[in-house]
């Protein structure tokens, strides 16, 4: 069990909002008596409906990330954040704006809930039917795009993480996708965005059709017997419309190892991303595995309940220390970078356009693009490429930039940095700015002995006068502008 | 007082040039500078077609064995894929007939390649049709992995480009710019835990990092910056040792490299002003503004403006679009696989006569002279369609032609590699890889085709150890590599 201390409280913030300050760590460690009653608190918020709305795509990015930077609830924006990578769907394809905002309410409504329901539920998404061809997948021209990706990104993996007995780890094989791509056909939407099932054109086997060769039932998993029925999973869930849901309650079922050890595939596979995001990069089996265990998610299929246990692991709390040699760090998504500097800093975003008020004016929407991460356009079903990837040249440049802008912000009122409200600006010692500066970005329990001395020397010798414009404006705006652009910034 | 770029670069490189680099680059601090030795003067560009480019309707029978399984598969009608007319190009000097060497087909281009097909003519194309590996996989992550690592064995976690600046012989060392990436992250091709490469969009976003109006202090800031990052690559963290090459790097490419946008701008407005030509189908694309960097950089370094060790000569590029699972269009101009075509072979076509223009008139021993036949171009995708189309789009397929391109001295014009079977498929549809003589369906294995240029454009005398042969790994048979051959004949 983790101590519950500052240290683990601040983790925690971090990990399930977006910048974390000493005084909310205090809060939430004084008001909580232990780590599970804490934890507690985050999870049990009563979730909100909100879609982004307008009528352009910007509109609908820009509203989410204004709702991002000041809701307060902060972990189920950070889980709707890791759905829409996770059942990633670009509006470059869509090219329906309203059919994106319901899918994003979607992601929002099921962020911590059942998630077979949740999978049943994108089955039929408007958005995602579109994304990958399932309105195009019909008994005479079946598409297999939608069928792969369900396998291979949302449900399994191509290979599970130990092989069977035949020291076979493929999950699944062409066959089975040609399977679910035909229990598939048939499936489209209506003009409210609701999924409609068009039985003419849903392929209903050699029951009904003359296929020839006969196509003969559809049967799953011939391959990957060792689960409930070596022959391979028929689907028998009666009409055909219920084809769609029959289809996930047997992927769901699915099992990998060497038998006598087996082990539920979606549990360990939805785990281990989970567990990734939040935590820490490349995570111990063991810890996947604990957690699954003791949520018991591989039947209850709680998010929460997994959740739960993964905040109550000693294993999350690894990436809380300052990076050494043992120590787990995540790269902050763009997302993320962003909305944590604004709340941090108190920056408000401004207009339409919701553009940061200093340096170049540029709106949000350019700056993330320009960061890699453009939400509502993932790059690819893939969603977007996690840790290092996030931080090439082009993109560190990108980082760079928005924080020479927001800490240039000066026009005044609430869309510029003003640091008098954040620091006591009566502070003289170089040391003790830096101190403050480095606590203010949440950075205080992050940075070395080194690190501090540079900062310093950055500062000169005190006393500094930040009451005086000329060296605010120079030197405490451009102390928090290299923090910003430093590399432990961009870790969490 | 706001600096101007220019005013700011003369500072930094009479201040830094060279020191700033971070050790952390590269790993190697041993390796001599032998670079003359191996790459030379040229340069070498990987384009990737991102999402599986159809390549039966890239080179496509004309007559012969070959249209007859191609016609009973692609359709013609609504939604039908077949191309009636196919490109044939002109018999010419360094320009063989464009015919299929095992089956004797008259081969063609689709009709959205007709820039290719001139370059063709011009000697300037070769075509190496049915790159693949052994077990081919049709999910594009997997597959994308396996390109990108030049193996088809996960144990391998470098990429194939990553290996070569890597290797000794290479002769990189740590403050070294050798390779670019244009969009927003370094590709697997580069992956390889010793180096950094660098990574933007656009030459021009390469700004100042911090605020101007202070740009008196900005001296002080480069200081702490780089003060900060150079902790961070002390840190026994990986993530911090990897942002501390990226973020010095960065910093020297915001003060370096600005002038090969400044230079280009100033001399050949013309030129740049064509790549963003509206009027043009296919220019003013991602892929045409991705050259038109490409260009900069070659034009700067080839004069000059730059340090030559921060001179880049190898690049990667990549078009999305191509998992045309729907819309796929066949000759119709605004059919999708039509524009994508188009935009290749425009942009690339304007490319090189850009190189051509920069050329003219340069003396024997200036960079620029002779500069078409100093670069290349290998155009790949992760796998190609399938033969059998569906409602309007095609399925993930198997093998697919790799083109590479150049000045008609660089390389040997002319078909290579034998066309796919189309009539005798497996089971899934797809024709299979085989290093067996198959009836001369023998296909070409995709770390040949790098090998090749390994040897032959980038002078590495022994690429086989750079490319482990399946045998080595115990998996032997026709259909696994067992003898390379790094002499495909498209590079002299």
């Amino acid at each position: 069990m983790p101590a519950w201390n500052l240290t683990n409280a601040r983790h925690l913030l971090r990990r399930t909002g977006f910048g974390a300050t000493r005084d909310a760590a205090q809060q939430l460690f004084d008001g909580n008596a232990t780590l599970a009653a804490a934890v507690d608190s985050l999870l049990g918020f009563d979730g909100s409906k909100f879609k982004p709305g307008g009528k352009g795509i910007d509109d609908l990015h820009n509203k989410w990330v204004k709702y991002m930077i000041k809701t307060r609830l902060q972990l189920q924006e950070r889980l709707v954040l890791f759905w829409h990578d996770h059942f990633a769907t670009s509006y470059a394809k869509v090219e329906d704006v309203k059919l994106m905002a319901l899918q994003n309410r979607l992601l929002r409504i099921n962020c911590k809930g059942d998630f077979k329901a949740f999978v049943k539920a994108i089955n039929k998404d408007a958005a995602m039917v579109e994304f990958l061809d399932t309105v195009r997948n019909r008994k005479k021209q079946p598409n297999e795009n939608y069928a792969r990706e369900l396998e291979e990104l949302f449900t399994l993996g191509v290979t599970a993480p130990t092989p069977d007995a035949g020291g076979d780890a493929h999950n699944y094989d062409q066959e089975d996708i040609v399977q679910i791509a035909r229990a598939f056909s048939g499936w489209g939407y209506n003009s409210k965005g609701e999924a409609e099932f068009d039985e003419d054109r849903h392929d209903q086997g050699d029951a009904i059709e003359n296929w020839n060769p006969a196509r003969g039932p559809k049967v799953i998993f011939k391959k990957r017997g060792g689960f409930n029925n070596a022959a391979g999973q028929p689907f028998d869930g009666g009409s055909y419309d219920q084809e769609i849901d029959n289809v996930i309650d047997i992927i769901f079922q699915h099992r990998y190892g060497p038998s006598g050890n087996l082990r539920n595939t979606v549990a360990d596979y939805i785990a281990k991303r989970l567990v990734t995001y939040f935590a820490h990069p490349d995570p111990a089996q063991s810890f996947v595995h604990s957690i699954v265990d003791a949520s018991g998610f591989s039947t209850s299929w709680s998010i929460e309940a997994l959740l739960r246990a993964l905040f109550n692991h000693d294993d999350f709390y690894l990436s809380a220390t300052a990076p050494g040699g043992a120590t787990k760090k995540s790269v902050k998504w763009p997302i993320d970078f962003v909305v944590s500097t604004l709340r941090l800093l108190g920056v408000k975003l401004k207009g339409k356009d919701q553009s940061v008020q200093g340096g170049e004016y540029q709106d949000i929407r350019g700056q993330l693009t320009n960061m890699g991460q453009v939400l509502f356009e993932p790059p690819s079903v893939f969603g977007w490429d996690w840790e290092l990837a996030w931080a090439s040249s082009s993109t560190m440049l990108a980082r760079y930039s928005f924080a020479r802008d927001v800490t240039s912000a000066r026009d005044g009122g609430a869309s510029s940095f003003r640091p008098e409200l954040l620091i006591d600006l009566s502070l003289t010692d170089p040391g003790d700015i830096v101190d403050a500066v480095t606590e203010m970005l949440g950075l205080d329990d992050q940075i070395t002995t080194n690190d501090r001395d540079d900062l310093k020397t950055y500062l000169g010798a005190g006393p500094i006068d930040l009451l005086d414009d000329d060296t605010r404006n120079r030197k405490l705006h451009g102390l928090v502008c290299v923090l910003l652009q430093s590399p432990l910034y961009q870790l969490q | 007082m706001a600096i101007t770029r220019r005013q700011f670069i003369g500072r930094a490189s009479l201040a830094t040039a060279g020191t700033l680099f971070g050790p952390q680059l590269f790993r190697n601090p041993f390796l001599s500078q032998a670079l003359a030795s191996t790459i030379g003067d040229r340069y070498f560009i990987v384009l990737f077609l991102d999402g599986g480019n159809d390549g039966l309707n890239t080179i496509i029978p004309v007559t012969g064995g070959l249209r007859s399984p191609y016609e009973d598969n692609r359709k013609t009608g609504a939604g039908g894929l077949r191309i009636a007319n196919p490109l044939v190009p002109a018999v010419g000097p360094g320009a063989p007939a464009f015919i299929d060497p095992n089956t004797g087909s008259q081969l063609g281009f689709h009709p959205g390649l007709a820039k290719i097909r001139d370059m063709y003519e011009h000697g300037m194309v070769s075509v190496v049709q049915g790159c693949g590996y052994p077990e081919y996989s049709l999910s594009h992550q997997v597959s994308r992995s396996i390109w990108e690592r030049g193996s088809p064995f996960d144990s391998l976690g470098t990429g194939w480009m990553g290996r070569y600046l890597a290797a000794p012989s290479s002769g990189y060392i740590g403050s070294d710019i050798p390779a670019v990436n244009i969009g927003n992250s370094v590709s697997g091709e580069y992956n390889q835990s010793a180096t950094s490469v660098l990574v933007f969009n656009r030459l021009s976003d390469f700004g100042f990092p911090y605020d101007p109006s202070f740009a008196d202090d900005s001296a002080a800031k480069d200081i702490l910056f780089n003060a900060l990052y150079g902790n961070a690559g002390a840190t026994a963290h990986p993530f911090m040792q990897n942002l501390s090459g990226t973020g010095t790097s960065t910093l020297t490419a915001t003060q370096q490299y600005p002038v090969l946008h400044d230079d280009y701008i100033a001399d050949r407005q013309s030129w740049s002003d064509m790549y963003a030509d509206e009027n043009v189908p296919g220019l003013d694309t991602s892929t045409a503004r991705g050259f038109r960097e490409i260009a900069k950089v070659i034009y700067g370094g080839a004069r000059g403006a730059i340090p030559a060790n921060l001179q880049a000569r190898l690049f990667e590029l990549r078009n999305g679009g191509y998992d045309t699972h729907s819309n796929q269009g066949a000759e119709e101009t605004k059919g999708d696989h039509f524009r994508l075509h188009q935009e290749v072979a425009e942009s690339i076509n304007l490319f090189y006569q850009d190189l051509a223009d920069m050329a003219s008139g340069a003396s024997v021993g200036s960079g620029l002279y002779d500069l078409p036949n100093k670069v290349t171009v290998m155009v790949f995708s992760e796998f190609s369609r399938r033969i059998e189309q569906n409602d309007d789009g095609t399925d993930h397929g198997s093998q697919g032609p790799v083109f590479v391109i150049g000045g008609a001295n660089a390389l040997n014009g002319g078909i290579y590699g034998n066309h796919i079977d189309i009539a005798n498929t497996d089971g899934d549809g797809n024709s299979i890889y085989s290093q067996d003589n198959l009836d001369g369906f023998r296909s070409t294995d995709f770390r040949d085709v790098y090998g090749t240029i390994m040897k032959h454009w980038l002078g590495l005398a022994n690429p086989a150890a750079l490319f482990p042969l399946d045998s080595t790994l115990g998996l032997v048979g026709p259909e696994y590599w067992n003898t390379a051959n790094f002499n495909l004949g498209f590079l002299p």
